[in-house]
């Protein structure tokens, strides 16, 4: 008896009842997509990716149950109403991504915005499956029909959990995923429109409405580069692993399945590839000549990176990292793929960990180094150039030991030419003898440094620690030589007063920027 | 069933507009409080000195209930004062006394410090100075602010005391430009009268007088005699760009920014001769920087200040003591002084006093001892009144163009726009202290006077922020604190027929030879370098007469 009640009656067909089930897929799958796009795009936004996910996912849910609650005031032609909460849907959650991207940064509460956005999606979602359930209610049994629609449900849920990070974000990226789904909902709308005889009365109102929101997302689809673009520099080719944006700067990090890379403020800082060549090229030429070193400082290199090559080598006593930003040197004291990475460096007992402004605590310190490492961001703007003047190298100086060793991490000598003889004229005039190198990083290109003696002590002899995959004396001598297209330029001396290396670097890299 | 539609249609359409009016809603309600200052702190914390409105009563003071002696009595502690008393110091003249009438020293060179930044709050630069000017070389030697010479002899300067580059900016056409002559869509035919300015104010620069000295030079008594320039001071700087055929209105902007920043003046109200001296006076050579360069700190002329203060101190230096009338005596001349604090009065019997007080508070002191003629020279001086606010931000809002520099200023607004006060300060702060200055130049200075000092602090934040909003969109937001302070008599006015008329001369003339006068206004302009020579050129003269 049960399974002939639970055939479908004349009212609606076969077809017609396959159709809404699979509108309830569709719906679920959507739904799902809109929650797990504003949990991503919030964790990307605004950091904290737990915190994030978590409040989206309980909002969302919350606005769910209002909105099943709200179901029950909605009476007279169901199925038009259906088709109506189906467009909205489509409109809303399909357009949530981009105008929260493009908004992001003009909005003083943006958080606002974003659960409105995410309370509105939920609240038409969970009108959906409650309209579709009375809609169904005399077509089927109470158990197939609950069972049908929920096991539809959660099929919808899994597909979306699955090509929501396998598909999805990989290769349409967060605004097309979002405007993708919202024209898939706008498209059951369509559907069911054509599909019921009953929808034809209002069914021209309801393609207008349709065609226009059709040609808006079509649009924004092939614009999604430029909202992008529009919302932040952020053209990262792989898949964001973390980020963050601290008092100073945003933190990003991707990973590939070959390599992570670290972005500050979309500024490419290393990749785990290849930055050993970087960083055995920043400490080793200098640390091979300090068999006797004990106290040491770098300043930037919140990665940790430097100081696991410098803790190579026992002699060394004390090591201070001078690191502006403490959600920088945090994140790489706690973060296990990223300890992985440093070996730990920044907890290592040796190391001292110190978040302050570097040039005021070099102003103020007294005490003397033998090696100074100074690994600060290119001089792109005037407040990292204050660390390249004149007058901070004669900070310098002072507390250089009288056999010491200063290495400077000095910008590309290929790209930033003028820009790094500038920053080796700079140090000399202060009364250094620099020693310029470069090397090769694939990831970077070619990358420069400046090394620093007060006298003649340097000599490319020493010992090197066990394991190096690139320095040794040979590679040295050959890094410091430099082709043609690299030699020494004539330059001004960099000075607070003038600020000539933040106008070579713009004038160096402007053409090379995006 | 049957409905209306288009009840039906309008109910769509409500729902589909629903949306994005509670998105609207949602963006607005952040940027709309009731009150947008509501939550910015602060108030008005100077204006007219306190201490010096019991000058109007002085009946009411209490009688002297005793003397000290001293051999020099000075009175006011602003840079010319100090610069005095350094003088008298190094010229090892012992008993010396100073007294100044406020709870600070420093006169417009005060200043101010928060956990943010120090700020000033009044003069904050001085350009590189002329190295003939040898009394102000040898002071920034003293103070480290000249750290040695260069093979040639010409001066090496502090880098952390010369200001930073990005110096200064422009907000112009929706933009920041580098610079503050305005450069962003200046049509052509204007950029070619800047041409004929600049070029007129290089000769200025080097012009010499028939009396081989400087046409315009620091300190300006320096300068030449010569009538063909001295005749400048007769008119407005107004008339005289006008009658060159200077029209530009962008360039006509750029020379009353001078006279405001410099004078408080505008155009109209500013001498020809002092327009031009704010140009082509700066000669100043140094071995790390050019004739543009200046000197700052974040805490303004208050370095200087306090540099003087500190080579001039023994012990002889007080605040709050009001000096409240001058009278002669047979052994020199008494001073009554009210101490603030103490509610009590004393004299001073001084063989000299050193009167390094504007005029029109002089006039109030010296009662009987000032002539007539030296009363009708008083009535010349004119005073400009300013507004000077110390505002803190919980960071710099987005903005267009250029990056922030550490003098800002806002193309066709009242104001001659902000200073960075962290600018020299080295440390990467994201809060900052921006110090905003605005002259009050468009009415009669003493109806100016009047108003400005019945405005209200909630006035003035209205009047400051639209200013700024103009230039920042969203800039009261991250306002936390603002103070401001009214200067009623902020700085002397270089009127026309001032610098070079009979009034300033007769008001520094000394009175028989015991009361000697120093003060900025005595010169006509109200700058650092002015009011250090004053107290010198004073002290010099009391030390010939000891």
């Amino acid at each position: 008896m049960e399974k002939t009640k639970s055939q479908p009656t004349n009212r609606v067909g076969i077809l017609s009842h396959l159709l809404l089930l699979l509108s309830v897929f569709v719906i679920a799958t959507c739904g799902l997509i809109y929650e797990l796009i504003a949990g991503t795009l919030a964790s990307y936004l605004l950091g904290d990716s737990i915190t994030q996910f978590s409040t989206i996912i309980g909002t969302y849910l919350f606005a769910m149950g209002i909105g099943s609650w709200f179901s029950k005031y909605l009476d007279g032609d169901l199925l038009r109403w259906f088709i109506r909460i189906e467009i909205l849907v489509g409109i809303v959650g399909g357009c949530s991504a981009p105008i929260l991207f493009a908004i992001f940064e003009h909005v003083a509460s943006f958080r606002l915005v974003l659960y409105t956005f995410v309370g509105m999606t939920g609240i038409l979602v969970g009108l959906e499956i409650p309209l579709l359930m009375r809609i169904l209610k005399n077509n089927f049994v109470f158990k197939d029909l609950v069972s049908n629609i929920f096991t539809f449900d959660y099929i919808g849920g899994l597909l979306a959990s699955l090509i929501f990070p396998l598909v999805l974000v990989p290769y349409l990226g967060l605004i097309r995923t979002s405007l993708f789904f919202g024209l898939l909902n706008i498209f059951v709308a369509l559907l069911l429109l054509f599909r019921f005889k009953e929808a034809r009365q209002y069914r021209n109102r309801f393609i207008v409405i349709i065609s226009l929101s059709v040609i808006v997302f079509l649009v924004a689809f092939a614009y999604a580069e430029k909202i992008m673009a529009y919302s932040e520099s952020m053209t990262f080719q792989d898949k964001v692993i973390y980020s963050k944006s601290t008092q100073y700067q945003r933190i990003v990090i991707t990973k590939n399945n070959r390599e992570l890379r670290l972005f500050l403020n979309g500024n490419l800082q290393f990749s785990s590839a290849d930055e050993y060549r970087y960083h055995e090229a920043l400490i080793h030429p200098a640390m091979q000549a300090l068999p006797n070193a004990k106290n040491v400082m770098v300043l930037g290199g919140g990665d940790g990176l430097a100081v696991r090559e410098l803790l190579k080598y026992p002699q060394l006593q004390s090591i201070k990292l001078i690191d502006l930003d403490p959600g920088m040197t945090r994140l790489f004291q706690k973060n296990e793929m990223l300890t992985q990475l440093n070996k730990h460096a920044l907890n290592d007992k040796k190391v001292q960990v110190i978040n302050t402004d570097a040039y005021n605590f070099v102003r103020t310190d007294s005490n003397k180094y033998q090696l100074i490492i100074i690994d600060f961001p290119d001089p792109a703007n005037y407040s990292v150039g204050k660390l390249y003047t004149n007058s901070f190298y004669k900070e310098i100086y002072r507390i250089l030991a009288d056999d010491g060793i200063v290495v400077v991490q000095s910008t590309s000598p290929y790209i930033g030419r003028r820009s790094f003889w500038c920053i080796d004229h700079t140090i000399a005039s202060v009364g250094f003898l620099t020693m310029p190198y470069h090397t090769y990083v694939p990831s970077f290109g070619e990358w420069g440094y400046v090394m620093a003696t007060k006298n003649h002590s340097w000599k490319n002899d020493g010992t090197f620690a066990a394991g190096l995959r690139y320095v040794n004396a040979a590679t040295i001598r050959d890094m410091m030589f430099f082709p043609p297209d690299m030699a020494e330029v004539p330059t001004e001396i960099n000075r607070l007063n003038n600020q000539v290396l933040v106008h070579y670097f713009e004038n160096d890299w402007g053409p090379y920027a995006h | 069933m049957h409905t209306d539609p288009k009840y039906n249609r309008r109910i769509f359409f409500k729902q589909l507009l629903a949306g994005s009016a509670l998105l609207t809603a949602g963006m607005q309600t952040s940027c709309k409080n009731k009150n947008p200052l509501g939550h910015i702190t602060g108030g008005i914390v100077g204006a007219n000195s306190k201490a010096g409105h019991l000058l109007r009563n002085i009946d009411a003071l209490p009688k002297p209930s005793r003397q000290i002696n001293a051999d020099v009595l000075i009175i006011g502690s602003g840079i010319s004062g100090l610069s005095a008393k350094r003088w008298l110091h190094q010229s090892r003249i012992k008993n010396v006394m100073l007294i100044e009438m406020d709870d600070h020293f420093g006169g417009n060179a005060h200043h101010g410090k928060n956990a943010v930044s120090a700020y000033p709050w009044g003069a904050h630069y001085i350009p590189v100075p002329d190295s003939r000017n040898r009394e102000l070389i040898d002071f920034l030697k003293e103070t480290g602010v000249i750290t040695g010479f260069d093979d040639t002899g010409v001066p090496v300067y502090n880098e952390y005391y010369l200001c930073m580059d990005p110096e200064e900016r422009l907000f112009i056409n929706g933009m920041w430009q580098d610079g503050i002559v305005p450069e962003a869509g200046v049509p052509a035919a204007d950029k070619e009268q800047y041409r004929r300015f600049a070029s007129m104010i290089n000769e200025f620069k080097i012009a010499v007088g028939t009396d081989g000295k400087d046409a315009f030079a620091i300190p300006l008594d320096h300068s030449s005699a010569d009538e063909q320039y001295r005749k400048l001071d007769k008119i407005t700087f107004g008339q005289y760009v006008r009658d060159l055929g200077f029209t530009s209105k962008s360039l006509l902007w750029y020379l009353e920014y001078g006279c405001k920043d410099d004078y408080g003046c505008n155009l109209e109200t500013t001498s020809a001769w002092a327009g031009i001296h704010y140009f082509a006076s700066r000669k100043g050579r140094g071995s790390n920087t050019g004739a543009a360069g200046v000197l700052t700190w974040p805490e303004g002329n208050g370095f200087l200040m306090e540099n003087l203060k500190k080579q001039s101190d023994n012990g002889d230096i007080f605040s709050s003591q009001l000096a409240y009338k001058i009278q002669e005596h047979e052994s020199g001349t008494e001073v009554y002084v009210y101490d603030v604090n103490r509610k009590e009065s004393y004299t001073v019997l001084a063989k000299k006093v050193l009167m390094a007080s504007p005029q029109y508070v002089n006039k109030h002191l010296l009662g009987g001892l000032g002539s007539a003629i030296r009363e009708k020279a008083v009535a010349d001086f004119h005073y400009a009144p300013w507004v000077i606010a110390n505002i803190t931000l919980s960071k710099m809002p987005r903005q267009r163009g250029f990056p922030l520099c550490w003098d800002n200023v806002i193309y066709g607004t009242a104001s001659v726009g902000y200073v960075d006060a962290n600018h020299q300060g080295l440390v990467n702060s994201i809060k900052r202290v921006i110090t905003f200055y605005l002259p009050l130049v468009n009415e009669q200075p003493d109806v100016a006077r009047r108003k400005a000092l019945a405005t209200k602090y909630e006035h003035w934040l209205e009047i400051i922020t639209a200013e700024l909003e103009h230039a920042h969109p969203g800039i009261t937001e991250c306002i936390e604190h603002a103070d401001v302070w009214i200067w009623g008599h902020g700085m002397i006015a270089p009127c026309p027929g001032f610098v070079w008329g009979e009034s300033r001369r007769v008001a520094a003339a000394p009175i028989a030879n015991k009361v000697f006068f120093a003060h900025s206004d005595l010169c006509g302009i109200s700058i650092f370098e002015e009011a250090f020579y004053q107290g010198i050129r004073a002290a010099k003269e009391i030390i010939q007469s000891l």
